[in-house]
């Protein structure tokens, strides 16, 4: 049996992510038992997708959450052009490098006084969801990944 | 004493505040996400004034009603925090965050905030 999985893609829209957020979250609800893990996730979708969506300079963005082998995994991507894969990187070399809320904590004190966004996004996730993350990259685009082990409702695959 | 700050209302967010005694309180409602970033960061920005202008030492933050918060703007009450703690200890004020115990995120959330500001944060579940 294939794994259950919900996918939207869309033009980059800003006033879209909550709604996808809220979509994705009703989509949790269904698949896992524990309110919590739910919550954590809907969190974690909203985070990945705004980063997406400013990120990406046009084409599409989107989310995948796919619940497979007791692990869910929820990915984002978008367009991403060399100077920003290079900041990138650089940023999860960082972030592996520290536990998540020693670097969320960190990262909360850098944000304070920075005029370019938060930066919070992917610390957030790590720390506040307890979801690892990764990346992957493709020609041109840019897919990150958050996972966490799960427990599936009875019925809800 | 009286607050010259109109009610903030965005897209799905709204931000109202009053005196109460010599403290404010403000309210938030809604959701608090990229599209009602730059204002909400302009009205905090201005009731950070008010409390100074009127020598408050209480600001009480009622999030019971705000459905979600993302990063940019939870990075808003960090930099408010900050701005508190670069104070002289005479010009401080604390803030009280008022939250809901239902809405899981706050609960994360608001522990990492009063982690960063033990000293001017204090947060109560209702």
């Amino acid at each position: 049996m294939e794994p259950p999985y919900l996918q939207v893609s869309f033009r980059p829209n800003v006033k879209l992510v909550s709604t996808v957020r809220k979509f994705t979250e009703e989509f949790y609800e269904h698949m896992l038992e524990d309110r919590e893990v739910t919550d954590k996730l809907a969190l974690a979708t909203h985070e990945l997708l705004e980063n997406a969506v400013a990120y990406a300079s046009d084409g599409e963005t989107g989310v995948r959450v796919e619940l497979a082998n007791d692990e869910l995994v929820v990915k984002t991507w978008n367009r991403i052009s060399p100077e920003r894969l290079e900041a990138l990187e650089q940023l999860f070399i960082e972030m592996n490098d520290s536990e998540p809320d020693e670097y969320y904590q960190m990262m909360l004190r850098k944000t304070a006084h920075r005029t370019d966004g938060s930066g919070l996004g992917l610390a957030r996730v790590r720390a506040e969801a307890d979801m690892a993350v990764t990346y992957e990259v493709s020609p041109g685009r840019v897919c990150i990944l958050a996972s966490t082990p799960i427990k599936p409702k009875v019925g809800g695959k | 004493m009286s607050l010259t700050l109109e009610k903030l209302v965005c897209d799905a967010m709204t931000a109202d505040s009053s005196i109460d005694g010599d403290q404010i309180r403000m309210v938030l409602e809604g959701t608090a996400d990229t599209q009602s970033r730059a204002e909400l960061d302009e009205y905090v920005g201005k009731l950070h004034g008010e409390a100074q202008r009127l020598g408050t030492k209480i600001v009480h933050v009622d999030l019971k009603e705000l459905e979600f918060m993302n990063s940019s703007c939870l990075k808003i009450f960090v930099s408010w925090l900050a701005q508190l703690n670069d104070l002289g200890p005479d010009k401080q004020y604390k803030l009280v965050i008022h939250s809901n115990p239902k809405l899981l995120w706050q609960r994360r959330s608001l522990a990492a905030l009063s982690c960063f500001a033990v000293d001017l944060v204090t947060i109560e579940s209702a």
